[in-house]
């Protein structure tokens, strides 16, 4: 297993400096840095103003290295920085992004982390209620409305929720965060039911699945025959075999509660990491989203790691080779 | 037995179900849409939405209206805007007055600041760290000189990148001084590492901002620029500590000076969650606060006698406040809404004090120009303000086709295109009618502005139009050379579709009059690499004032700003000498008939030369609940002026309470409808089971 380990990091690790270097490559492909500093100081600026922020930014230095130039370049600089975790300071604001991204970190975990156990235990729970009811008509409307919570976008959650029972009903604030944890829960509670429902569709359906294959296997017909209870042929037999799909689809999500939810913290104005990339993109930023898009990368990848690790847990039988 | 038979699972369905109706019915006890739930009483906040966070709050630095939202809050300035005179007025604010100029010998003008007595900056531990507070005031100290001069040699220093360097370059000896401190530093690591203010000091600094005593400082600019009167309304010129550039460095732990200003105004930062929410709160040591005996202007809200530009109704709206202490709000809170829809639902709710309005939202807002009935029903004002800004369409005069090499065929050219382009209509369809149709760069409000002119050229007409293109020599917008529609391209930054639409509708105008004008839109850095290349024929382009002077529009089109000469502001490229000429002469003029003179000379040779068509002055609207009280919007981009602001807080708590009462029956209709749901699949799942 360790010689599986040390090769998935391997790869992972090139897959990470292929993703660096194409990340420079699109990015001043369509920006130049006049463009970063022109963001950052403002349309008025005059030209010298421009070229001086440059200056002070690192960004009068080439591009990509050269004879004159092998290790002054801002590619050898990209690299150098992200692979010691030297973040560095925002293009757009000057602010230390380790402290950004560590200020964003947690917003996006209380909204994420939730939102996860919950949906995860709500979609296991009803699955297994419609894979118990299946065929009747539970199972029908619960397939339908999976369907139906599928097809909608997460968009449609946001403005119905926030317009419902923000302010149709008053239950919730409509938007907005308090680090109070008296308050907190007033600010979470509506995100993290949106996000919940929006969710929910699609694992019912994929769990239901997965649920109703194992139910009608030989074993659970011997575990009825021998007279055990339904809760314990769903729970202790049923469930507990189909966790490798499950697995599957739960485990690779746990590292990106980390980075949020971009539309979420957008709309009810949690200051969380989702719409950290996204502001970065619009404000050219480039140090902001280099350092986002290198995370994503060793979090994806770190992800997928941990769900191969995991299916030992579950499955004694599978080896990592 | 095995376990798990029929009653375990009547049991778990009750357990489960009681459990959750016991919860939902807990959850329900608490809920409230109120943000703010421990508000305290009564106290007089201010509560405004805010879509992007401020880049820096460092006086030097921060240009941004979003910044200086901010810092003309916390920063107070020497001199400052009349709140309620129209036009613009400069009064003393931090100096006793304004300074008048005086010339010398050599040539070179002179301005002499003398600062109020007894003024000190909020308090902040980076004082102690230095030792330097005041003995009867721990945590600050006095203002003094010093402080102003330290201020304006950091907007020289190359290394803070100060974005108005090139505005305070009239300063005797500012360039050099830069140039100096940057060689220097090159040179002597042992020198670039110590504090900034010792390195200034070192220096000399320069003799264009220098201190006399404690409480004069000395600015000398090396030819006459009145307008530098209105850098010392902005923050560039606020006083700043050098013990907080030298305390607050970003290291350790401790804020970098763009996250944490120690300032002097009315009020002081308090809590700074740039990506969440910004608290302020009134600043004790305020001078206003501190010697509320001085009654100075600034300090108290102004009296009405000398306004003029008030109407009588709006004199009786201002009438109690006159004389009141400033400020009048005990804090004002900054929350995060990154989404128009919820900001102002929440403000309908009684949430926020001032909304701007959203065009999605307008129809519900505005009925016929004034407050709709929903509105006024509510108790709502309505604020309308002629933003100091001008949009307007381009033309690179650089360009073969379309510029000044053409001599009379492109110029009738251009004053064709003006013609053909109805400003508006434009605004009508897509600013909702917030924009007053512009006739030359000046907006109103500003000296020089006319209300009575009318340009001829931006008096829509298709016909004169197609007159001037036959006497251009291109008939029906053919062009003779190729037979077809004369054709050009408008490069535009945007890509969206929304932009388009806005976009199609000029070309579509142009097209009526025979004119292919194709659209080039790309994003908005592939735009500006373009305008930077020269590589542009129309563009469209605004400018929002600095400070309101119309020497601040007019700059934008003297041949010393071209882009293609210095890179300046004046994409057009246009470059008229007689228009150099009398700008000169106007920039140096005190407000007058012979200024205004010179004005109409230069506005004569703007719409006979037509470098621009001016398309619109925007018009701010903004909503206001009728407890948030003598909010006056300023319409220029930088003092953003709160102190005088009020707020009936009682009021507004029974309007919030009344408003936001929450509707729980949906909730128990929900747990009727589950149980409903589940029961019968229950019940005949335990039926089969048996």
């Amino acid at each position: 297993m360790l010689a599986y380990l040390i090769r998935r990091i391997g790869y992972g690790g090139l897959v990470v400096l292929g993703v660096l270097f194409f990340l420079f490559s699109l990015f001043f492909l369509v920006t130049t840095p006049d463009d970063i500093a022109r963001r950052a100081v403002g349309d008025k600026a005059m030209p010298q103003v421009i070229e001086r922020w440059k200056v002070n930014h690192g960004y009068d230095r080439p591009l990509w290295p050269g004879v004159e130039h092998p290790r002054d370049n801002l590619l050898v600089d990209h690299f150098e920085k992200m692979l010691t975790f030297d973040f560095g300071k925002s293009d757009a604001d000057g602010v230390p992004l380790s402290r950004r991204i560590r200020e964003g970190a947690l917003p996006s975990l209380l909204l994420t982390t939730p939102m996860f156990v919950l949906g995860v235990l709500l979609a296991i729970g009803i699955s297994l209620v419609v894979a118990l009811f299946r065929e009747s008509y539970l199972d029908r409307l619960g397939v339908f409305w999976s369907v139906l919570g599928m097809s909608v976008p997460l968009v449609i959650y946001i403005i119905a929720g926030q317009f419902v029972f923000g302010r149709l009903l008053r239950w919730f604030p409509i938007s907005g965060f308090d680090w109070d944890p008296q308050v907190l829960w007033r600010f979470l509670a509506m995100p993290v039911v949106i996000g919940l429902l929006a969710g929910l569709g699609s694992d019912v359906r994929f769990f239901r699945t997965v649920f109703i294959e194992e139910i009608n296997r030989d074993y659970v017909r011997t575990a009825r025959a021998k007279g055990a209870g339904e809760l314990r042929v769903l729970g202790a037999h049923v469930l507990r075999n189909a966790l490798i799909p499950v697995l599957t689809n739960v485990v690779m999500a746990i590292p990106f509660l980390f980075t949020g939810s971009l539309l979420l913290e957008a709309a009810f104005g949690i200051p969380g990491l989702g719409s950290l990339t996204v502001e970065a993109i619009n404000a050219n930023d480039f140090a902001t989203l280099r350092a986002m898009v290198f995370l994503d990368s060793l979090i994806l990848i770190g992800g997928q790691i941990l769900t191969d690790l995991s299916y030992t847990w579950v499955d004694p039988r599978v080896r990592l080779d | 037995m095995p376990s798990g038979g029929p009653a375990d699972s009547v049991g778990l369905v009750k357990g489960a179900g009681g459990f959750a109706i016991a919860w939902l019915g807990l959850c329900l006890a608490a809920c409230s849409n109120d943000p703010y739930p421990n508000e305290r009483g009564d106290e007089k906040v201010l509560y405004l939405p805010f879509a992007e966070p401020p880049k820096t709050l460092d006086p030097a630095e921060a240009y941004s209206t979003v910044d200086h939202s901010i810092t003309a809050r916390v920063f107070d300035t020497l001199l400052e805007y009349h709140y309620l005179k129209r036009p613009y007025e400069l009064f003393g604010s931090l100096a006793e007055a304004v300074p008048e100029p005086r010339q010398l010998e050599d040539g070179r003008v002179e301005y002499r600041f003398e600062l109020r007595a007894d003024l000190r900056f909020a308090a902040d531990e980076c004082f102690a760290r230095f030792g330097t507070q005041s003995p009867d005031l721990p945590n600050s100290r006095r203002i003094t000189a010093d402080d102003v001069v330290f201020e304006l040699r950091r907007l020289a220093d190359p290394a803070v990148g100060s974005p108005v360097i090139d505005q305070f370059a009239l300063l005797s000896g500012f360039a050099d001084f830069g140039a100096r401190l940057e060689a220097r530093r090159k040179a002597d690591a042992a020198f670039a590492r110590r504090r900034a203010d010792e390195q200034y000091r070192e220096l000399g600094g320069f003799v264009g901002a220098r201190s006399e005593g404690e409480r004069t400082v000395v600015v000398t600019l090396d030819q006459p620029y009145p307008q530098i009167l209105y850098w010392f309304a902005m923050n560039f010129t606020s006083p700043l500590p050098w013990e907080a550039v030298a305390h607050y460095d970003g290291k350790d732990g401790r804020d970098p000076l763009a996250e944490h200003p120690v300032a002097s105004g009315p009020f002081q930062l308090v809590r700074y969650e740039k990506r969440a929410r910004i608290v302020l709160e009134k600043n004790p040591l305020w001078h206003g606060v501190r010697h509320p005996e001085w009654r100075a202007p600034g300090t108290v809200f102004p009296a009405l006698d000398d306004v003029p530009n008030l109407s009588p109704a709006e004199k009786a709206g201002y009438a109690t406040s006159v004389g009141q202490q400033l400020p009048r709000l005990a804090r004002i809170e900054y929350i995060r809404e990154e989404e128009s829809i919820p900001a102002f639902s929440k403000f309908l709710q009684g949430y926020y004090d001032i909304s701007s309005i959203a065009r999605e939202n307008f129809n519900q807002v505005v009925h016929e120009g004034g407050l709709s009935d929903e509105m006024r029903s509510r108790g709502m004002q309505l604020e309308k303000t002629v933003t100091a800004a001008v949009f307007y369409i381009g033309f690179n005069l650089d360009d073969p086709q379309i510029g000044s090499a053409g001599g009379e065929r492109t110029r009738l050219l251009r004053q064709a295109m003006s013609l053909a382009i109805d400003s508006t209509e434009y605004a009508r369809l897509f600013m909702n009618g917030r924009g007053i149709a512009a006739q030359s760069p000046l907006p109103p409000g500003l000296f020089g502005y006319d209300e009575a002119y009318r340009n001829p050229y931006r008096q829509p007409s298709v016909e004169r139009a197609r007159e001037l293109l036959i006497r251009a020599g291109y008939p029906g917008g053919i062009d003779p050379k190729t037979g077809r529609p004369l054709h050009l391209t408008f490069d535009v930054g945007d890509t969206s579709p929304e932009g388009a639409v806005r976009f199609h509708f000029w070309t579509n105008q142009w097209r009526q009059i025979g004119i292919d004008v194709e659209l080039a839109a790309t994003n908005y850095n592939k735009f500006q690499e373009k305008v930077r290349d020269g590589a542009y024929q129309l563009f469209t382009w605004g400018w929002v004032a600095d400070y309101p002077d119309p020497e601040n529009f007019y700059f934008l089109l003297t041949t010393r700003m071209a882009r293609s000469v210095s890179g300046g502001p004046n994409s057009a490229n246009f470059k008229n000498a007689a228009f150099d000429e009398t700008f000169e002469r106007m920039k140096a003029m005190e407000n007058g008939p012979e200024r205004r003179q010179l004005l109409e000379r230069m506005r004569g040779i703007l719409q006979e030369e037509c470098p621009w068509i001016p398309l619109f002055h925007p018009e701010d609207y903004a909503l206001l609940h009728g407890f948030a009280k003598d909010v006056k919007p300023i319409g220029i981009s930088s003092p953003v002026i709160a102190k005088y602001y009020d707020v009936d807080a009682a009021r507004r708590r029974e309007l919030r309470t009344a408003w936001n009462e929450p509707v729980l029956w949906p909730a128990a209709l929900f747990v009727l409808a589950l149980v409903a749901l589940l029961v019968p699949a229950v019940r005949t799942f335990l039926r089969e089971r048996q």
